[in-house]
């Protein structure tokens, strides 16, 4: 059994990682009873933790237990700063690293965080890097979330540094996720929040049952690091459950590739470096023919696939995860986040003037009473 | 001379009319009257010179009688005996100018009626009651009782039947003799029948006898008389009897168990319980060698003990009482059923009593707790995981 650690840094990654503690109860709106009697169904021995430095944040979220909530204390949040936001993690690195002691020895670490904001920007590379060192045989996987690109400057300038940041750590790879993207399937603003963070929660849920579960054919932790060691290290998942009007795993598997089912905009076929397609669903659902040609299909393309099939009642569910050997709209992000720098940092100076000239009409003068 | 011839006849008819008054006036000198006096001892008759005074009584059952008679002036001075109904004559009798006197009855030892026959020359007899005080004489009086010891009797009951005879007079009472009659067929004599009491009874001395008889047959009797004859000192023959009186000899006395079974309550199973038995003797006589045995219906689930128990007698209008232990062991309802055995006098009976008793299902004591822990449980568990949840 995996021992798999997941950590929801920042208010996006509690979120997220709240997202993640509902789906374990059987999500939707049960999950605000069924929290009351049952405890979370965790496909391994999975450990939560929401770290937030703005408590107001910690209390916003639902299905993650008081003990899985660690506020470090540095006023009400960072303030977007990532200097802050650093300074906050070091000061207090040891209670953050002794609260993810506590929770024993692991194989897997999932490291939520958006992109975007302060704490979670800025406290992410750090902590990885931390828990690189702390549990020498882990495998952490950093879940990065890109904003809307209508938030501001700032949440793009924390992206783009942040993102460098995250790909210089150890980590195995990162997973990404574009709100941008997936905006465009969610509708208004607060019910994509939900909807994203419920779709990472549910492709992650898979990814570990999966990885845990025996399979007709076998995908593991190993197989999983080694897709997210391709290309860039930088990946995406997909996902896609068949119904009974269209139980075809073939299908199945294809629209799991397709932008809607993805959580970041890449074209599978062109940009994968490396895959890992994981089919669950009854006996008489998976036609391993027909995976197998899907898979082959893929691999032609894409390089190498891994392929997993796990046998359990229902129709076809395909998690589908890639890593990328190019991403375009990540370097579409920096030129964007480029240019809001700049262009802040032209108001900056503009101001600046401004406020120079204003001062010189006041210049040789004293102050008279 | 007609003149002297008519006085003549007028003086010859005056002479015959005298004579004729005065023969007629010496015709009732000479009639023998008489006159009856009831006399007490002392009292006198006078009759002309002649006096009789009652001395005393010497035999009312002989007729004897003492009477004195004396004349005035005269040599008679005579006491004397009478017999009853015999004349006796004094001076010649009555028809030779003397007086007759007969004591035609005697009352008691202390009067009599006496006849005095006399001419009625002689004047008219007057009594002269004695001024003498009356001097109390010996003279017995027995008074005789005779009682039952118990009101009501019942066939095969023995009565102890008391003649007390007393002797409330002043004289001694001889020959004392009781006469019972036996008021037969209803009863038979056991012992002491028939009463001894003695001869004689001193003033104020009274002596009893008890005979003892059995009630043979039902019914009312009159008890006849008892009655006590005597005399006095002076051989006077006297009698004195009981009023007889009815008396109802009732059915022969049976005794009546009545058995009354209570039990404790309805019984769980698995419990015990107990039986109060009571065995009430309403009837009028013993019951003895009672010998209860009771039955538990249906046989199975209800298990008895100490419920056959064995009693040697419960006298009439008295309780023998006692418990059993009854032990559930199965739910239903049971009848248990007692029959006494006992005797009666002669007869052998036989009395049941019964009574239900409720097994009840198995009572679970906090059986209601069991959907309010659960919901206990949840509610704390819910608030427990509240709190893991309230940050």
């Amino acid at each position: 059994m995996l021992n798999v650690l997941m950590i929801g840094v920042g208010q996006c990654g509690n979120r997220i990682l709240d997202a993640i503690n509902k789906e374990a109860f059987g999500g939707g709106g049960a999950a605000s009873l069924t929290k009351y009697y049952l405890r979370p169904k965790f496909p391994s021995r999975v450990e939560t933790l929401a770290i937030n430095t703005a408590i107001n944040d910690l209390k916003e979220l639902r299905f993650t237990t008081a003990k899985d909530r660690l506020h470090v204390p540095n006023l009400h949040g960072v303030g977007a700063n990532r200097n802050v936001g650093k300074q906050a993690f070091m000061d207090n690195r040891d209670m953050i690293m002794g609260e993810i002691e506590k929770r024993g020895d692991f194989d897997l670490a999932f490291v939520i965080t958006s992109t975007s904001g302060g704490t979670g920007s800025s406290f992410s590379p750090l902590l990885i890097n931390e828990l690189k060192r702390q549990y020498r045989n882990i495998t952490v996987i950093t879940i990065a979330v890109l904003p809307f690109r209508e938030e501001g400057s700032i949440y793009l300038q924390n992206a783009a540094f942040s993102m460098r940041e995250l790909m210089d750590v150890e980590a195995e790879g990162i997973i990404l996720a574009d709100n941008q993207y997936l905006k465009r399937f969610s509708g208004d603003i607060a019910s994509a929040y939900d909807k994203i963070n419920n779709m990472i929660a549910q492709r992650l849920l898979f990814l570990i049952e999966s990885l845990d579960s025996e399979m007709l054919s076998v995908t593991d932790l190993g197989d999983f690091k080694t897709v997210m060691n391709g290309g860039l290290r930088i990946g995406t998942m997909g996902f896609y459950q068949a119904d009974r009007k269209n139980p075809s795993v073939k299908d199945a598997i294809e629209n799991s590739f397709k932008p809607g089912n993805l959580l970041y905009p890449a074209n599978v076929t062109d940009d994968s470096a490396r895959a890992m397609i994981i089919v669950q669903g009854s006996r008489e659902h998976l036609d391993v023919d027909e995976i197998t040609k899907e898979v082959e299909k893929l691999s032609a393309s894409a390089g190498h696939v891994f392929k997993g099939i796990v046998v359990k009642k229902g129709y076809p569910k395909v998690l589908s995860v890639f890593t990328m050997a190019s991403a375009p709209e990540l370097e579409a992000i920096y030129a964007q986040a480029a240019r809001a720098m700049q262009d802040e940092k032209e108001k900056r100076l503009r101001a600046r003037k401004q406020m120079d000239d204003a001062f010189a009409h006041i210049e040789d003068l004293e102050e008279i009473y | 001379m007609w003149s002297g011839m008519r006085q003549l006849i007028y003086l010859a008819v005056l002479v015959l009319l005298i004579h004729i008054v005065h023969a007629s006036n010496s015709s009732d000198e000479d009639t023998v009257t008489f006159t009856d006096f009831t006399l007490n001892i002392g009292d006198r008759i006078d009759i002309g010179d002649y006096q009789a005074e009652l001395i005393e009584i010497q035999s009312v059952k002989d007729g004897l009688a003492v009477m004195r008679v004396s004349k005035v002036g005269g040599p008679l001075d005579e006491q004397r005996a009478f017999l009853q109904d015999n004349a006796n004559n004094f001076d010649g009798g009555s028809e030779e100018g003397g007086i007759t006197i007969t004591v035609t009855d005697i009352f008691d030892d202390r009067s009599a009626k006496v006849r005095v026959e006399y001419k009625e020359g002689l004047g008219t007899a007057r009594k002269h009651t004695s001024e003498r005080p009356l001097v109390p004489s010996d003279v017995p009086n027995l008074v005789v009782q005779k009682s039952f010891d118990r009101n009501q009797i019942s066939v095969g009951d023995e009565v102890k039947v008391t003649v007390t005879v007393k002797n409330i007079g002043t004289g001694q009472a001889l020959d004392i003799r009781t006469e019972d009659l036996p008021p037969l067929p209803e009863f038979s004599y056991i012992a002491g029948y028939p009463p001894k009491i003695k001869d004689t009874l001193d003033p104020g001395e009274a002596d009893s006898a008890v005979y003892v008889m059995s009630a043979v047959k039902e019914g009312s009797i009159r008890v006849p008389a008892i009655q006590v004859s005597y005399t006095d000192s002076k051989k006077n023959a006297k009698s004195n009897n009981t009023e007889p009186f009815n008396v109802l000899i009732s059915p022969k006395s049976r005794p009546d168990l009545l058995i009354k079974l209570v039990p404790s309550g309805p019984i769980a199973t698995g419990g015990k319980g107990m039986l109060n038995v009571s065995l009430s003797n309403t009837g009028k006589a013993s019951a003895t060698e009672v010998e209860i045995e009771g039955e538990i219906k249906p046989p199975d689930g209800l298990e008895a003990t100490g419920l056959d128990r064995s009693f040697f007698e419960i006298p009439p209008e008295q309780d023998a009482n006692y418990s059993a232990e009854l032990l559930g062991e199965k739910a239903g309802n049971y009848t248990v059923s007692l029959k006494a055995s006992f005797h009666g006098g002669d007869v052998a009976m036989i009395q049941e009593g019964k009574v239900e008793v409720v097994v009840l299902e198995r009572e679970y004591k906090y059986l209601y707790l069991l959907p309010i822990l659960p919901i206990i449980v949840i509610v704390a568990w819910m608030y427990k995981r509240y709190r893991e949840y309230k940050y």
